[in-house]
């Protein structure tokens, strides 16, 4: 009977610990909302935006990885899941400082010993846990420089380029359409590029 | 040239399983197929030319860093060698890797050449053989050097700093017309400039009347006795890769031009085709890479100029050739120390960065393209030996050498025991003496090599001199795969120029 009862309990916890407690609306297209609620933990932690205008979950962090996830072949899917997995519940196996209360996900962690549990997987003298969290640092930071507001403080937003009309682009649709969607014709064709240097617009820091 | 509408097949224009017939079957539209495809066309055979990625017009580029990779690249851009990991790049679109690479166009020099000769036991494959292949590409391509005009202040430090030391440096050829200097080339050149093979050899090689199927993964070379007769394939769903109509293509004469990764996994999967010297999938070589960035006082814009600008093949005895570079931001941003506002403070500081890395010719690292069972991803097996480690730390300390005489008032060499950020060259020094292991170092792998070695003997490599399959009388490889030997600079106009010296021996033969 204890035994059942101390079985129950665990499951309890085990469930409370995967999916409950998470304040995110609603599922993603490839993510659940465990995932986005870790995401957007990881993101804040990594990108307080204390200096720059937005923080990691305001610059829609989550709902860019999830858009990656979703556009990704199966088997990366799954890695990615598992690499998230493996963050958010690695308090586990690396606990976070706070005794017990280290040992609660990695979401759950204040954001404070939550970006410093995490530098200790950037820093760590495992290449394994330094690779996952390098892997999971490049799929956030692409979220992050995802954000037009973040490119623009950083002066490094695209160039306005108006792309020329060469001989191929009457060859290819878009991707997924078919040929005969194709609305160029060969009078649509413009000069080449000239090979004039792009002007940067001036830095607001500079101006 | 041929007077009718191009035939060009896009995935939406697929219906029903199909065939075709051919005298020339080419698989794989990077530098390789696309080059021997429209050599072919234009000596009149009729070519099928065959690639599994979609065509990818500027509406269809993506400035987003990761969404450009899970878009272009197999396994989206999450493909690594296991053993040392080590990220590789392959490109899956019409174009190949011409498409997302910075065009670099570099000769293999003469004593690079000189060594394939003397250690593979081949007789015509000198620089004076290539040369004229080499030209022909050149010419057709305007392979050219950056001009000063669109260098930015990045790639002209790299310049300062070498000519400070006595280095010898120079501008990079590339294949590219018109650059404006967005440093976009790895997500796909909207100023057209850039002459991928999409908007240069395959619509020439349409023009003269070639047919191209996109969105078309071959399964299998099919053959008979000792000819090849054709391939067989499925026609696969831009991204998703989900299979549909069966095809199948009859031709006097297969080329493979699918990588180095995908031919030797297609010859594996045909049944262990061509490999009576027991070396396909074998020798897998890379140019390992590794960056450093440096800060400088004043702003550099890093975002403006050629994305590779300037070089320096000083070094290239020693293993290493020196290289600028620029990488959708978040892409470089990754390897920046810190985290929460330490973090910020690194990412605001990337408007005074320059970033500059080194590609090395690691002889002893060798692999395995191993195929996995079904039609998955090859499991690509490398190690990074510990006798080409020193080549690796003598190519951080030249970069950081180079960086402090342009003026750079530190550097992060993101290599893992070190100091995370270095403010002087007697700081530097520490990369020559520590005791390194391979994961304390960030790699890259984007050149890959000698998976179908050409070597004179056929029981010790693959194909010979023109490319051609020791066991098949007519079935031919035209990528980097058939590299006896890292060829210690840029791969692309030497691939080129066998490719073009293949095809002009195919239409001598058939």
């Amino acid at each position: 009977m204890s035994a059942a009862v101390a079985g129950l309990v665990l499951a309890g916890w085990v469930g409370w610990r995967i999916w409950g407690g998470y304040r995110v609306p609603a599922r993603g297209k490839a993510l659940a909302r465990r995932e986005l609620g870790a995401l957007a933990a990881i993101a804040d932690a990594l990108f307080p935006g204390e200096l720059l205008p937005r923080s990691g979950s305001e610059a829609g962090i989550p709902a860019y990885v999830d858009r990656l996830v979703a556009a990704s072949a199966p088997r990366q899917r799954m890695l990615m899941r598992l690499l998230f997995f493996l963050i958010e519940h690695g308090t586990l196996l690396f606990p976070a400082p706070g005794g017990l209360r280290g040992l609660r996900r990695c979401s759950a962690q204040p954001l404070a010993a939550r970006a410093a549990w995490l530098e200790g997987w950037r820093t760590s003298a495992l290449f394994p846990r330094r690779l996952a969290f390098t892997s999971l640092r490049a799929i956030v930071t692409l979220g992050y420089f995802a954000d037009p507001a973040v490119l623009r403080r950083l002066a490094l937003e695209p160039f306005a380029i108006e792309t020329p009309v060469c001989d191929a682009d009457l060859l290819y649709p878009r991707i997924g359409a078919p040929r005969a969607s194709i609305a160029l014709g060969p009078a649509d064709r413009t000069p080449p590029s000239d090979g004039t240097p792009l002007v940067a617009a001036p830095h607001p820091e500079r101006t | 040239m041929s007077g009718s509408a191009p035939d060009l097949r896009v995935f939406a224009d697929y219906s029903c399983d199909f065939s075709d017939e051919a005298d020339v079957v080419v698989v794989g539209s990077g530098p390789g197929g696309a080059v021997a495809a429209r050599e072919l066309a234009a000596r009149g055979r009729r070519v099928v030319l065959i690639e599994e990625g979609p065509p990818f017009t500027p509406a269809d580029y993506s400035l987003d860093g990761g969404l450009a990779m899970a878009r272009t690249l197999r396994e989206g851009g999450l493909r690594a060698t296991t053993g040392t990991v080590m990220p590789t790049m392959q490109a899956k679109a019409l174009g190949g890797g011409s498409l997302i690479n910075s065009a670099i166009c570099v000769k293999a020099p003469e004593f690079v050449l000189e060594r394939w000769c003397s250690d593979y036991e081949l007789t015509h494959t000198t620089r004076a053989d290539l040369d004229p292949h080499y030209d022909a590409v050149g010419a057709y391509l305007g392979i050219s050097p950056v001009p000063e005009d669109v260098q930015g202040r990045r790639n002209l430090l790299f310049r300062d700093g070498c000519g400070a030391l006595g280095y010898a440096s120079e501008p990079i050829s590339r294949n590219v017309r018109g650059c404006r200097g967005s440093g976009e080339c790895f997500t796909g050149c909207r100023s057209r400039a850039k002459q991928s093979m999409d908007i240069t050899y395959v619509p020439d090689a349409l023009a003269r009347g070639a047919s191209v199927l996109t969105s078309a993964r071959v399964d299998e070379v099919l053959t008979s006795g000792r000819r090849a007769v054709g391939v067989r394939g499925r026609i696969v769903a831009p991204f998703t890769g989900r299979a549909s109509f069966a095809f199948e293509v009859r031709a006097r004469c297969v080329v493979l031009a699918a990588g180095c990764m995908a031919s030797p996994v297609l010859l594996h999967a045909s049944g262990g085709l061509a490999n009576g010297s027991g070396q396909v999938g074998r020798n897998l070589q890379f140019h390992p890479g590794v960056a450093v960035m440096g800060l400088f006082p004043d702003p550099v814009d890093p975002r403006f100029g050629a994305t590779q600008g300037y070089q320096s093949q000083h070094f290239l005895r020693e293993g290493f050739k020196l290289e600028t570079l620029w990488a959708p931001p978040a892409v470089l941003a990754v390897r920046l120390p810190g985290s929460g506002r330490s973090l910020e403070q690194r990412l605001l500081g990337l408007r005074h960065a320059a970033v500059w890395d080194a590609i090395t010719s690691c002889h002893r690292s060798l692999g395995r393209v191993v195929p996995r069972r079904g039609r998955g991803d090859p499991v690509l097996r490398w190690r990074l030996h510990p006798g080409d480690i020193p080549v690796l730390k003598e190519a951080l300390y030249r970069l950081a050498e180079i960086f402090f005489a342009a003026g750079a008032v530190s550097i992060l060499p993101g290599v893992h025991g070190l100091a995370e950020e270095m403010h002087s060259l007697d700081e530097a020094r520490a990369l020559l003496r520590v005791d390194l292991r391979p994961g304390d170092l960030v790699l890259g792998g984007n050149h890959a090599f000698c998976t179908t070695r050409m070597h004179g003997d056929p029981e010790r490599g693959v194909v010979d001199e023109w490319g051609r399959c020791h066991d098949l009388d007519n079935l031919y490889i035209a990528d980097t795969g058939v590299f006896p030997r890292c060829p210690s600079v840029n791969p692309m106009w030497t691939a080129m120029a066998l490719a073009h010296r293949t095809a002009h021996a195919i239409a001598d033969r058939i």
